[in-house]
């Protein structure tokens, strides 16, 4: 099903999803940095860290769509039903 | 100086300092700007909440509750709802305090604070904070725990789950903290560099800066009136953003 059309709401969440993602990423890189760091184990914890920034970056970004459907979805019946 | 130097020197924080007797009071410029701004907007506040009889006092008035009508259909009850009343007071003074600081660094002599990341990152906090009281003032302590977890989560996906909400929440209040530090910050940088491109050019030869002045001041007013426009849509954005976090905590269930 195509998404859309979407309010001023549902933009600045989409806009926001990409940082989103990055952040995640970033976050995993840093915990992996720092645990390679403290344990000594370069490069290791690094990778195991972007990768799962990498899968939470993916779990938000498929979450967000889902609720920006669903919310779609409830206002196409609302409108149906004529109460929109 | 270097042109590296006079960006860093205009754009990052530095300390006045501000000595009392042997003492030493970590006043910098942004923190003296962030003074400034939190001033104005007593002010301004007074004067906007004050009864008065005169034309003025009534247009200043008038003015207030537009504003505070605003916040209300245009960012709180979008995004939270009704529930969101509540806090009506604390997006009134976020919108206020995110757009003062974003247009202070238009002004001569003060600073863009909002480029500031410990700045932004303290009204992100501020933010957290809130979403996190909502969370728990609606659905109780055991029951903000339990939103953690997506309806229809089969019992064991829950120690998985549960931690990736958690962190989920945690980028959310960063994305807030960074999204605003990296488009002020930014604007600030595109300003100055187009400045500096005179002087750049203009130490090469002197007939080629003067001709690059005026392509630069033109880009120049334009990023100006541009930094204008996001200092709002920046102050817009980090509201309604913080409101949809909030809604989606309070009707989590």
């Amino acid at each position: 099903m195509a998404l859309g059309p979407f309010s001023a709401k549902d933009h600045v969440v989409i806009t926001t999803l990409g940082l989103e993602f990055a952040v995640a990423v970033s976050m995993g890189v840093a915990v992996g940095f720092w645990l390679d760091k403290k344990y000594s184990t370069f490069p290791w914890a690094m990778i195991a860290g972007v990768m799962c920034g990498f899968a939470l970056g993916l779990y938000i970004i498929v979450k967000e769509s889902h609720r920006l459907s669903q919310t779609e979805k409830i206002t196409e019946d609302k409108k149906k039903n004529g109460s929109i | 100086m270097e042109v590296s130097e006079t960006i860093a020197h205009h754009i990052l924080d530095h300390d006045l300092g501000v000595m009392i007797g042997a003492f030493h009071l970590p006043i910098t410029a942004h923190t003296l700007t962030m003074l400034g701004v939190s001033i104005v907007l007593f002010v301004v506040a007074v004067l906007l909440s004050v009864r008065g009889k005169s034309l003025l006092s009534r247009l200043l008035n008038t003015v207030g509750e537009e504003y505070v009508a605003f916040m209300r259909d245009g960012i709180v009850v979008p995004g939270i709802g009704k529930e969101g009343i509540a806090f009506l007071p604390y997006f009134c003074t976020l919108f206020l305090f995110i757009l003062f600081s974003n247009l202070a660094g238009l002004i001569p002599q003060m600073k863009t604070i909002t480029s500031n990341i410990s700045v932004t990152g303290g009204l992100a906090l501020c933010s957290g904070g809130l979403i996190v009281y909502a969370g728990i003032k609606t659905h109780g302590l055991w029951g903000f725990i339990k939103s953690f977890i997506p309806g229809g989560t089969p019992w064991w996906l829950v120690p998985l789950m549960f931690p990736l909400e958690v962190i989920s929440l945690i980028i959310r209040v960063c994305v807030l903290a960074i999204r605003l530090f990296a488009n002020m910050l930014s604007g600030h940088m595109v300003l100055l560099s187009l400045l500096l491109i005179i002087f750049i050019i203009g130490q090469m030869s002197k007939m080629a800066g003067v001709g690059a002045a005026f392509p630069a001041m033109g880009l120049e007013i334009f990023m100006t009136f541009l930094e204008l426009l996001v200092a709002f849509l920046q102050a817009y954005v980090f509201s309604l953003l913080t409101s949809i976090y909030v809604g989606l905590v309070v009707h989590s269930h």
